[in-house]
């Protein structure tokens, strides 16, 4: 199929998938190739859109939203916050030995090849669009899976976050000889 | 299920205990809420293998017992830490909440009949360890392990996640018997499940330190305050081998001929990396880190090997090898703080251990029968450890295997005595090192365990 035939049976859907495809892939490889930190970070809150968007294509409105807030909101201002603490300006030289180099190539690269080829090979389920639950990823449907079947773990959960909040005040407490900012 | 909801809400009593100006009360307090979990934990000992919580928690005779040996070790463990008396900047109720709430985490992984039970137990244990790796708060060293830990972790983290990703996308659900339902059903299950299995196992075999992703094991062992390194290497690895035997047993026993030989490729490195350098070491905390990542080998075997036996396997090695830790580094506490006031550098040295049998008869004697038993000695538990673990593999015909596990434990022989060598044959000035009567009691404790283990094995492998 020629691009053009290719082009005129998009529907809506699939043509924003492509367009959206298309800037997440470009947006991620500006953040590992803009040498200015700070423009690493702003592509990749531009990713993370970008993401949310392939969440709404997949019914996931609450997730959407959710990684806007926490990633693209909270995460990425913090990463903002210590590049700027940190004071990055200045291109360092990364001192990598070669063999490093090349390991970290290999390594890359077989796991890129062992993904390309599981994803060519694997069969996706098909999904009947009469009988699909459009409200899926909604806050409520959300909220009764969480809420019944996932009740222990979602409970259990705040005791992880309880023993990081421990160990944040215990090990950022100040001594008694420490110095004062 | 009686466990994780007592240690949850005791912990958080035990953190709000430490508001109170006097810190006695703290380990009294922490050693209670210990007995009563373990007792609590063995309630149901004699009912039917249940599921609670919609599925995502199980509970049979194998599950308690795995249980139990995590807290029993952490209850030998708590008692062994005197309170932190001797420290000014401890902040003891931090330490034992965290303590509790990482035990959160091990009966979780132990137990967990979802993914997600794991991945949050996991992540709870992990966190908390982090934290207690880095409690010496103006230690280079404990700063250095605390933040290679934590990042080395985040990674397996990642990874680990990922493949659970993946087998969801393969199997449509986190449940271990829909995925072992999907797994028999399909003769060519789908590449996906393939990836995600061996990205999920990566993980977990990260956390129990199995060669080759065991480069962060020596460095964090050794910088870590040694209370918390006896923690990690006995609580962090039985949690981590009884999640790994459930994962495997309970789904992917159908595709044994797939993850065989990768876990066997594993297994031998393991044992190979472990014992081998550990021969190298001048430090006794630094080869009691590379003998953790030995003993993970031999653990390995018995889930290579993944017969009918492994099962009780697995849980005799865990609680003899748990045992003997915490002997070994009970020792290793009190004469280093002796020793440390001579000479910093020395203290957790072969050396410190110098003229210990003279002045010291108990300390010497508890230290070589936990070298024994982590040697594997007759006599001891740690022998019939690994005598069930080498006759499982045996059972499963892995020959070769058998040869280099049997090769790698005389190795171990050799350095395990070096430590019983010093204490019995060298010169040292080492004079008699006062002991409290409750540390004594427990060092005791856990050298008759050793012993009885070693004269009937059967009284603990008729349980399970």
């Amino acid at each position: 199929m020629d691009f053009s035939g290719f082009l005129n049976n998009l529907t809506p859907a699939t043509g924003f998938f492509y367009f959206l495809s298309f800037l997440t892939i470009l947006t991620g490889l500006m953040v590992v190739l803009s040498k200015n930190p700070i423009h690493s970070v702003l592509y990749l809150i531009a990713t993370f859109f970008c993401l949310s968007g392939h969440y709404v294509l997949l019914n996931a409105q609450f997730l959407a939203a959710v990684n806007i807030i926490v990633y693209a909101g909270a995460i990425m201002v913090l990463f903002l916050f210590v590049i700027m603490f940190l004071n990055l300006k200045q291109e360092d030289e990364e001192s990598k030995t070669n063999l490093t180099k090349i390991a970290a190539m290999v390594t890359g690269g077989t796991l890129f090849l062992i993904f390309v080829a599981v994803f060519r090979k694997t069969q996706f389920g098909a999904f009947n669009a009469y009988s699909f639950d459009s409200q899926v990823g909604m806050v409520e449907s959300l909220g009764e899976v969480l809420y019944k079947d996932y009740l222990l773990p979602f409970e259990l959960a705040s005791i992880l976050f309880l023993v990081a909040m421990i160990g944040a005040v215990m090990l950022g407490r100040r001594e008694a000889g420490d110095r004062h900012f | 299920m009686l466990p994780i909801v007592l240690l949850s809400i005791l912990g958080l009593v035990v953190l709000f205990l430490g508001f109170q100006k006097s810190k006695n009360l703290l380990l009294p307090a922490t050693l209670l809420v210990l007995a009563i979990v373990l007792v609590a934990n063995f309630l149901h000992w004699n009912d039917m293998p249940s599921l609670y919580f919609k599925n995502m928690l199980f509970e049979n005779k194998f599950t308690m017992a795995f249980s139990g040996i995590v807290i029993f070790s952490a209850f030998l463990i708590v008692a062994l830490t005197r309170g932190f008396v001797d420290d000014e900047s401890a902040q003891p109720a931090e330490y034992y909440t965290l303590m509790l709430f990482s035990l959160v985490g091990a009966v979780m992984m132990i137990g967990f009949e979802n993914l997600i039970m794991l991945f949050v137990g996991i992540e709870i244990l992990s966190v908390s360890m982090f934290i207690l790796t880095g409690s010496d708060k103006k230690n280079l060293r404990s700063n250095e392990a605390a933040l290679k830990y934590f990042l080395m972790g985040a990674f397996a983290t990642g990874i680990m996640l990922f493949g659970m990703a993946l087998l969801y996308g393969a199997t449509g659900s986190f449940n271990l018997t829909a995925i072992k339902g999907y797994v028999m059903a399909n003769n060519a299950p789908s590449a996906m499940l393939y990836v995600g299995l061996l990205m999920l196992l990566i993980g977990m075999l990260f956390k129990v330190s199995a060669a080759p992703f065991h480069f962060w094991t020596p460095d964090v062992y050794d910088g870590a305050p040694t209370i918390f390194t006896t923690y990690m290497s006995t609580i962090v690895k039985t949690a981590g081998f009884a999640a790994i035997y459930r994962l495997l047993s309970g789904s992917f026993s159908g595709i044994y001929s797939f993850w065989w030989m990768t876990l066997a490729v594993i297994t031998v490195l393991t044992l190979l990396a472990g014992n081998i350098t550990a021969v190298y070491q001048t430090s006794f905390k630094r080869m009691m880190a590379y003998s953790s990542i030995s003993h993970a080998g031999y653990l390995l075997l018995s889930l290579t090997a993944l017969t009918n036996q492994s099962q009780s396997a697995i849980v005799f090695y865990s609680l003899a090898y748990s045992i003997a830790t915490i002997s070994a580094f009970g020792v290793l506490m009190l004469v280093a703080k002796e020793t440390g006031v001579h000479s910093y550098e020395n203290a957790e040295r072969f050396e410190a251990f110098n003229g210990l049998g003279k002045k010291n008869p108990l300390l010497a004697f508890v230290l070589t029968v936990s070298m024994l038993s982590l040697a594997g000695i007759p006599l001891t538990a740690g022998f019939w450890g690994k005598f069930f673990v080498f006759s499982s593999a045996a059972d499963r015909g892995l020959t070769w295997m058998l040869v280099i596990a049997i090769l790698m434990s005389t190795v171990g022989i050799y350095y395990y005595f070096k430590a019983i060598i010093a204490a019995y044959m060298r010169e040292g000035e080492l004079s008699a090192i006062k002991v409290s009567p409750f540390y004594r009691l427990i060092l005791i404790a856990t050298t008759i365990i050793t012993l009885v283990f070693g004269l009937m094995p059967d009284f603990l492998k008729g349980l399970v």
